[in-house]
């Protein structure tokens, strides 16, 4: 079960993606957790979350991007220009920030060069900032053009129908994760970080079905397992920009002293997003709950809302500090780290912020090192639990 | 931050200085002379300035208005509203408020100080703003967040879907200093109805935001008034494009950086209006001569500015335009997309029309004028779709009758730094040479002058272009 | 009483103390080699002969710096960060910001009055900011480390450099060259600009007073003289050591307080 999970977190073209273009399936690309996967869905099209893991040099992605770009979107580019993205039926783009958007031109304009890397279907999803009146209004029209968009090109009809059935399979999915997500909030954490990312990631990479069925059968399990009777190691969250690859989790989790307890990253939870409400007009629910809560920086003007949703997984799942990543150039979940670190801090949460380059871990042994003395620090001053139960004893 | 920087606010440095060289034009010439030896560390600024007459004067007038409205902003029980380049003040005038526009602070100080603004930018991200965002807010951003500013009651931006690093330096601000925000936020379209509507609808959500924020009504005489002057002060603007199509063109290098200062910071007021009738009265006297603007008198080359200008210290890159002989087309932030313009019959819906006549009619006007602002008009989609940045480069390259073409920046330019390459590949294939200057527009830290411009230099050797 | 030994293992120059009574007893410093292990044997091997010991006296040593875990009579590995705060405190008992600049990083630490360490931060670019950067210009200028520490004082007017990219700035300093600028204006430039840069990285930790440097850039004059207008406070002198050792007084003391019983805080 794991196996099949961590195939679909880890590979670009998993064995079940294989399987689904092997009997005929189509798979349509997206860049962004604001794209509502239950569209694809209902038109019998796997969703498929866009990744940069597996590049390995960045050549042509250099043609075409300029120096000062996040290096998220680069890998993506790279890895169509070597053809790995080939088995797409389609890829959405949405103007998620400005280095993800401009993936759009450079993509096509790549395209000219290199035949056969722009997926047939390749769309302009134009996502909002701002989630009320007029900006939900936009957003509900932009998912109806989608679908129709989608019908004409697949010969596939959207019905309500559908997408109430999708709905709830995805909010199954959903519901489940909040489970795993209380799990992780336990005492006794008995699923590593790692593992963790690896199931939430899966679910952006393989049939929502058969997913869910992995999902419920891992949860179940976790549930029954016997447990130590303590578990001493730091409650650790991570935040930030896009980071799909295991690797940092793992940075942190390796030297044993910390677990990773929950994240809020644009890949893993995140991406799941909000239950959808599964009664009344599926398009209404679908905007309201895809726009609905300002998760990601690019949502302006919410700060105040993002440091509430932080401070509420602070809370659950007991997190004794936390660890703020973000790639190179990604000004707004950058800076927006320098606000939390500010009023975290000033609560008593151990902040780091760590900028870095996205892809293999070039930088592993400068970030070691700060992760590691970072860990001392946490170790050197009594942990903010440790105070909590001192105060509680009083 | 050092301490001696912090002495003063930066706002009332580049005041009192623009109030004293604003000044030295109404002595005598000999006096004149006399001064700069006085005033070493403006005087770099000052005389090229100076220098282009009446236009110079009352430049420099306006621009020590404009900063002094900022200090005296709160003596005269105004709001303050810090916001971008790319936003038309109009509104804000309206209400009675006084806008602070980062980009213009943070390119004076880089256009008159040696230090730049290096203190105020590596401020920021003491604060935990991140480096690699754009100099063009942060160069100023570093001095209000620091308290060295005239306090910021309320923060208005529109470049969210069009310039993100923008738009998160007006929103950091807000966070920071914990005030109250409004963004307009702009779809990856331009031409269609649903986007104008889109437009309005946000544009009448922050009326109600500023309304809501000062405790006025919407002044709409006042803002009539604005509009009116605005009507008058594009068509000037559209009879300068007219004499720049000219070849020479007798427009000097200097006139696009007032043309776009000027709209920036006082659009709808007479001040600008009579900075622009002197241009072209300077200038028609020009063109009736056969005259070039340029100082030699002989127009060898003319460049069109893709982008932005650069603003290395003491006007150098201005300088050495004029010196070699180059016409300066404009750029992103030179021309107004009014319906008036000659360049729209090539760019279909995509401008804006001014009408006054009823309160619907006005804030329509208003709101879409908004949405053609530089950048906000032409970056914020695909820039091949219709309308957008490709087509506009090329229209007005046709236009303007370009030889080639120069794109200057900043590094925290993902939007453009997003597409460049690609773009100016298709450029070249137009027959368009196209150098890209790997600089710093507001900060030569980034790269020094001396080696941009022997990169300029190569650039037109190796083309041969010059 | 007991020796205790700290080693700490950079990417330029490795060292070792030994320490007895809370006083230094045998320094070794070397230039590292290949091997993290041989350079902390060398070290190691120059500390223990300057006491007059061998290492079987050395009861617990900590190590620190690349490659710590892997050499092999190090008992435990601390941080560089725990270190470097540790060790500069005992340099200056006042101390609360230290400012270390190594030949391939900087750090900034702040510590409380037990040295603990407060908050850190460390430069994630690239050479900029680092000792590799002078040591580029310096070469550049054909002139020694100590020469270009020299230059800040003899001029007033220091050019302004590009202080983002060692590369770019090595192009500006050719270019200033040709046209006949002074060295000296050109080397005080470098200065400011390696100060200006770790000023920057200070401010995000909210510097406190006192404030030592650390690390072979503390030796540098000029960056030191600028550093402290630029940060507005006089930056205490290291006197009663090396401040290139900081480190590893650090990791012996963690040896130390290990032997004294309780955890290595």
């Amino acid at each position: 079960m794991m196996e099949v999970l961590y195939d679909a977190a880890t590979r670009i073209r998993s064995d079940r993606v294989n399987t689904w273009k092997e009997n005929g399936g189509r798979v349509v690309g997206y860049t962004c957790s604001y794209v509502p996967s239950e569209v694809f869905h209902a038109s019998g099209i796997l969703p498929y979350r866009i990744r940069g893991i597996e590049t390995e040099s960045m050549e042509i992605a250099d043609a075409y991007f300029g120096p000062y770009i996040c290096t998220f979107p680069k890998c993506v580019l790279q890895l169509a220009g070597k053809g790995k993205y080939n088995f797409l039926d389609g890829a959405i783009i949405t103007p998620g920030c400005d280095s993800m958007r401009r993936l759009d031109e450079c993509w096509r304009k790549a395209g000219d060069t290199i035949p056969g890397i722009v997926p047939p279907f390749f769309y302009y999803f134009d996502v909002p900032h701002k989630s009320t009146g007029h900006g939900s209004r936009w957003f509900r029209q932009e998912i109806v053009n989608l679908i129709a968009a989608l019908e004409q090109q697949f010969g596939v009809k959207v019905t309500d129908e559908k997408l109430h059935d999708s709905i709830r399979l995805y909010n199954k999915g959903r519901a489940l994760l909040k489970e795993l997500e209380d799990l992780r909030a336990k005492d006794v954490v008995t699923i590593s970080g790692t593992d963790a990312f690896a199931v939430a990631m899966a679910g952006t990479a393989m049939p929502r079905d058969e997913y869910t069925k992995h999902l419920e059968n891992l949860v179940d399990e976790l549930k029954k397992k016997k447990s130590k009777s303590k578990d001493t190691r730091k409650r650790i969250m991570i935040i930030g920009s896009i980071s799909d690859d295991l690797s940092l989790v793992q940075l942190v989790e390796e030297s044993g002293q910390a677990v990773v307890v929950a994240e809020n990253l644009c890949f893993g939870v995140r991406d799941e997003g909000n239950v959808v409400d599964e009664s009344g007009d599926p398009v209404d629910a679908l905007g309201k709950a895809y726009l609905g809560e300002s998760t990601c920086p690019r949502m302006y003007g919410k700060y105040k809302e993002r440091l509430a949703t932080l401070k509420s997984i602070i809370e659950r799942s007991r997190v004794d500090a936390v660890v703020m990543q973000n790639i190179r150039f990604c000004d707004l979940h950058g800076s927006e780290n320098g606000l939390f670190e500010r009023d975290l801090e000033k609560e008593g949460i151990p902040c780091i912020r760590l900028e870095r380059e996205y892809g293999p871990l070039v930088e592993t042994g400068r970030l070691r090192m700060r992760i590691d003395a970072f860990f001392e620090r946490l170790y050197s001053h009594p942990s903010r639990q440790e105070t909590v139960h001192d105060m509680e004893a009083v | 931050m050092r301490p001696e920087i912090k002495e003063y606010n930066m706002d009332w440095m580049l005041s009192s200085i623009m109030m004293a060289a604003s000044k030295t034009a109404d002595g005598s010439e000999k006096e004149y002379l006399r001064l700069l030896e006085y005033i070493p560390y403006f005087s770099g600024i000052l005389d090229p300035i100076k220098k282009e007459g009446k236009p110079g004067i009352t430049f420099l007038k306006m621009f020590s208005d404009y900063l002094e409205n900022i200090v005296t902003a709160h003596d005269k029980g105004k709001k303050v509203a810090m916001t971008t380049f790319c936003f038309s003040p109009s509104i804000l005038y309206s209400l009675g408020i006084v806008p602070v526009t980062l980009e213009v602070l943070s390119t004076f100080a880089a256009l008159m100080w040696k230090r730049g603004t290096a203190d105020y930018l590596d401020f920021c991200t003491e604060l935990g703003f991140t480096e690699t965002a754009c100099s063009a807010q942060r160069g100023s951003l570093g001095a209000y967040l620091a308290g060295l500013g005239a306090k910021i009651d309320m923060v208005v931006c529109d470049t969210p879907g069009v310039c993100d690093t923008n738009a998160n330096a007006f929103t950091f601000a807000a966070s920071y200093l914990d005030k109250p925000y409004y963004q307009l936020n702009y779809p990856q379209t331009l031409t269609d109805g649903r986007t104008s509507t889109y437009h309005l609808d946000d544009y009448r959500g922050m009326i109600e935001f500023l309304e809501k924020t000062t405790g006025k009504k919407l002044d709409l005489d006042h803002l009539r008034g604005i509009l009116e002057e605005i009507k008058i002060q594009d068509q000037l603007v559209a009879d300068l494009d007219d004499m720049h199509r000219l070849i020479p063109t007798p427009l000097p290098v200097l006139y696009n950086l007032f043309i776009y200062a000027g709209r920036f910071m006082f659009a709808g007021y007479p001040q600008y209006t009579k900075l622009l009738t002197e241009m072209i009265e300077a200038s028609n006297e020009r063109a009736k001569a056969g005259e070039s603007g340029l100082r030699s008198g002989k127009e060898k080359l003319r460049a069109f500015m893709c982008y932005i200008d650069h603003y290395s210290m003491d006007l150098k890159f201005f300088d050495w335009m004029d010196r070699k002989g180059i016409a300066h087309l404009g750029g992103i932030l030179s021309r107004t997309f009014r319906d008036n313009s000659s360049y729209l019959a090539q760019l279909p819906g995509s401008g804006y029309a001014i009408d006054t006549t009823s309160f619907e009619s006005l804030i329509n006007s208003v709101a879409q004028m908004n949405a053609r602002m530089p950048m906000i008009r032409s970056i914020r989609g695909p820039y091949d779709r219709p309308g957008m940045a490709l087509d506009e480069t090329l229209a007005l390259l046709k236009m303007f009758n370009a030889d080639c073409v120069i794109y200057n920046g900043t590094p925290g330019c993902r939007n453009t730094w997003g597409f460049l390459k690609p773009f100016s590949m298709e450029l070249e294939k137009y027959g368009y040479p196209t150098h890209i200057m790997n600089t710093d527009a507001f900060d030569e830290r980034v790269e020094s002058w001396e080696v941009s411009q022997e990169r300029l230099n190569e650039f037109f050797k190796i083309r041969g272009l010059l | 009483m007991t020796l205790v030994a700290g080693c700490d293992v950079g990417s330029l120059t490795s060292k070792a103390v030994i320490m007895k009574d809370n006083q230094l007893v045998g320094i070794g410093v070397i230039k590292s080699l290949s091997d993290p292990q041989d350079s902390a044997d060398s070290a190691m091997n120059l500390a223990l002969k300057n006491a007059g010991c061998s290492l079987s006296d050395i009861k617990y040593c900590v190590g620190t710096g690349y490659g710590r875990e892997r050499i092999s009579f190090v008992n435990e590995a601390k941080s560089e960060i725990a270190c470097h705060g540790k060790g500069a405190l005992w340099l200056v008992p006042s101390v609360r910001t230290v400012i270390d600049i190594g030949g391939q990083d900087c750090k900034v630490i702040r510590i409380d009055k037990d040295g603990v360490v407060e908050k850190f931060i460390t430069n994630d670019k690239c050479a900029s900011g680092t000792g590799r950067f002078l040591e580029v210009m310096a070469k550049v200028l054909n002139i020694s480390l100590d020469e270009l520490g020299d230059l800040t004082e003899k001029t007033e007017t220091p050019i302004t450099f590009a202080s983002m990219c060692t590369v770019w700035a090595q192009a500006d300093i050719i270019k200033y060259l040709n046209s006949g600028h002074s060295v000296e204006d050109i080397g005080a430039g470098i200065n400011a600009a390696m100060a200006k840069r770790v000023a920057m990285l200070a401010g995000a930790v909210k510097p406190e007073k006192d404030v030592c440097m650390t690390g072979g850039v503390a030796k540098n004059k000029g960056v030191v003289s600028t550093l402290e207008k630029v940060m507005g406070v006089r930056i205490r002198k290291v006197r009663k050591a090396d401040p290139q050792i900081a480190g590893a007084i650090g990791a012996a003391l963690f040896s130390k307080a290990r032997l004294n019983g309780g955890g290595a805080r």
